[in-house]
């Protein structure tokens, strides 16, 4: 008890005499958490996004004749040859113009005249789970396109091919972003600790004489890091908390928030990045201590 | 309470501080060092309470080979030594009765207790105005007594004392011989360091005078 009343006692020494570079380090990691957990948050948005949209890809095959129920089984095996599928639908001339006509609605009538087997007959394939890369789907397209028959394969490649890009880079930018929080959390808490035990030779030089114990002379700077990660973590996300409350509240466009669900970190990981932001800090003040306070 | 056999220090390899001292002092005796500037009192009290260690020889505190001690040992070792340095090392930015309390802090005493006994000292000493003067500001009289405090403050087992009378009147000299009496009659072994020979020639102590590193005299001082 009475041993961290002194631990206390002491690292509120250290917390102002140096309170500038404190208040700086401690500035320092909220903004790098912040920054951070920013990417992480809309890295796991965008994936979160991107499995949604996965779910429903479907490859369609546009055929050059609509196939006999012979030929029907010798594509569907054909297909099931290159991977097992979650289904495979055929579309008929007929079924995709009354689908047409359907989705036409009350303007169907722009259709009359028009020949009922304009529209080409298709295969509808819906990939496994399983089968959701973006490079698996290309692969899959590349088989479907060589098919007997087959006229043209549609997937929406286009967004798929940028959402991919995307993500590629949003990953380089999280990793980039983590390093630079390591850095920071690590380095410039050993620099201000490094700068206190510098500023306080002194009596560190007493409290050994007089027969202060180790733990005694160590522990409040380990707390010092402790508390540098502990409130750089919490400020930072809440920071982060507050834009994402301001960006939901301001960006309420219905059709983007639907496709786009917009969810904040979960508390797992938000414990998480407390507990690695406390880590990095305590790392970088023992370095500190193991460095400069030789006892 | 302090034993030393054959205790020699170097400075460098031309100063010999310190040659060939060996030496007994008994557990609750007042023990006296004197001899002029550069003799090696101060060298020979930095032995014994570890803030140097010796070139050559054994020093034994309570029983404990001091220079084989580490850590948590040496830590409460020294909690059982209060020294006033000749310099008073005493910490420039911060007042009075924080310099003496952090002789205590460092084993945990309980505030209240830690309040009271810098009360107490300070009353003794002449210095209650001073509880909350940072230090740089005394006087070096007033700032020896501090450290003096400082030294007695955690009842210590062996008190080491450099020059405690140096820049004090009759008086005040008076006052902080009784305080080292006291603490003295209640059990501490005290081994002060003095150019001043009106504070041994009263009492039945043992005098020991260093010259140029080695013992020139150990004798008894009678009251006379
Ligand atoms: N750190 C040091 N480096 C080099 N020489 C030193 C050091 N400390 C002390 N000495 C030398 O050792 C000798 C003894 O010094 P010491 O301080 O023990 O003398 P003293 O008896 O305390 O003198 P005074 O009465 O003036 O305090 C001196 O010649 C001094 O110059
Ligand atoms: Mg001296």
């Amino acid at each position: 008890m009475n041993f961290w009343l002194a631990v206390f006692r002491q690292a509120g020494r250290n917390l102002r005499q140096t309170w500038m570079s404190q208040l700086m380090t401690f500035l320092t990691v909220s903004l790098s958490v912040l920054i951070f957990a920013f990417f992480y948050l809309v890295y796991t948005n965008t994936i979160g996004a991107s499995d949604k949209l996965s779910e429903e890809i479907r490859l369609i095959v546009y055929l050059n004749e609509e196939p006999g129920p012979e030929m029907q089984q010798q594509l569907i095996r054909k297909i099931n040859n290159f991977d097992d599928t979650e289904e495979i639908r055929f579309v008929s001339k007929q079924e995709a113009y009354d689908r047409f006509a359907a989705q036409l609605g009350d303007d169907s009538d722009v259709l009359d005249g028009m020949p009922k087997d304009f529209l080409p007959a298709s295969i509808e394939v819906v990939p496994l789970q399983t089968l959701r890369g973006f490079s698996e789907i290309k692969l899959f397209s590349e088989y479907l396109a060589k098919l007997p028959g087959s006229e043209k394969v549609q997937y929406g490649q286009e967004w798929m091919e940028r959402f991919y890009y995307f993500t590629q880079l949003l990953t380089i930018v999280v990793l980039l972003s983590a390093s630079l929080l390591i850095l920071t959390a690590t380095f410039m808490v050993s620099y201000t600790i490094r700068l206190t035990i510098m500023g306080r030779q002194d009596e560190l030089e007493l409290l050994k004489l007089v027969g202060a114990t180790n733990s005694y002379i160590r522990t409040p700077f380990l707390l010092e890091g402790i508390l540098q990660g502990l409130m750089g973590s919490l400020i930072g996300l809440s920071a982060l908390y507050a834009l994402f409350r301001w960006i939901t509240l301001h960006f309420t466009d219905p059709g983007l928030l639907n496709m786009f669900h917009f969810n904040f970190l979960q508390p797992v990981i938000i414990a998480a990045i407390i507990l690695t932001s406390i880590g990095l800090c305590t790392l970088g003040s023992f370095t500190s201590i193991q460095k400069f306070l030789k006892v | 309470m302090v034993e030393m056999i054959k205790v020699s220090r170097n400075y460098g390899t031309d100063i010999k501080a310190l040659t060939d001292i060996s030496l007994t002092i008994d557990t609750g005796e007042m023990f006296f060092l004197i001899g002029r500037s550069g003799a090696g009192k101060t060298t020979l009290l930095k032995l014994i309470c570890n803030m140097e260690t010796p070139s050559n020889g054994l020093i034994e505190v309570a029983g404990y080979n001091i220079n084989n001690l580490k850590g948590k040992k040496l830590a409460h070792l020294r909690q059982k030594i209060g020294v006033a340095y000749q310099d008073f090392k005493l910490l420039n930015n911060r007042t009075v009765a924080e310099n003496i309390a952090i002789a205590m802090e460092v084993s945990y005493k309980k505030p209240l207790a830690i309040r009271q006994t810098v009360r107490d000292l300070l009353l003794q000493l002449q210095l209650t105005d001073k509880h909350n003067t940072i230090t740089e500001e005394l006087s070096r009289g007033e700032q020896q007594r501090v450290a003096l405090a400082r030294a007695v403050a955690n009842s210590p087992r062996l008190i080491l004392v450099d020059e405690p009378t140096g820049n004090l009147d009759a008086n005040t000299t008076e006052r902080v011989m009784n305080l080292l009496s006291r603490r003295n009659k209640a059990g501490a072994t005290i081994v002060i360091a003095t150019h001043d020979p009106s504070i041994y020639q009263k009492g039945n102590h043992r005098v020991m005078e260093l010259r140029d590193g080695t013992i020139h005299s150990l004798t008894r001082s009678k009251a006379s």
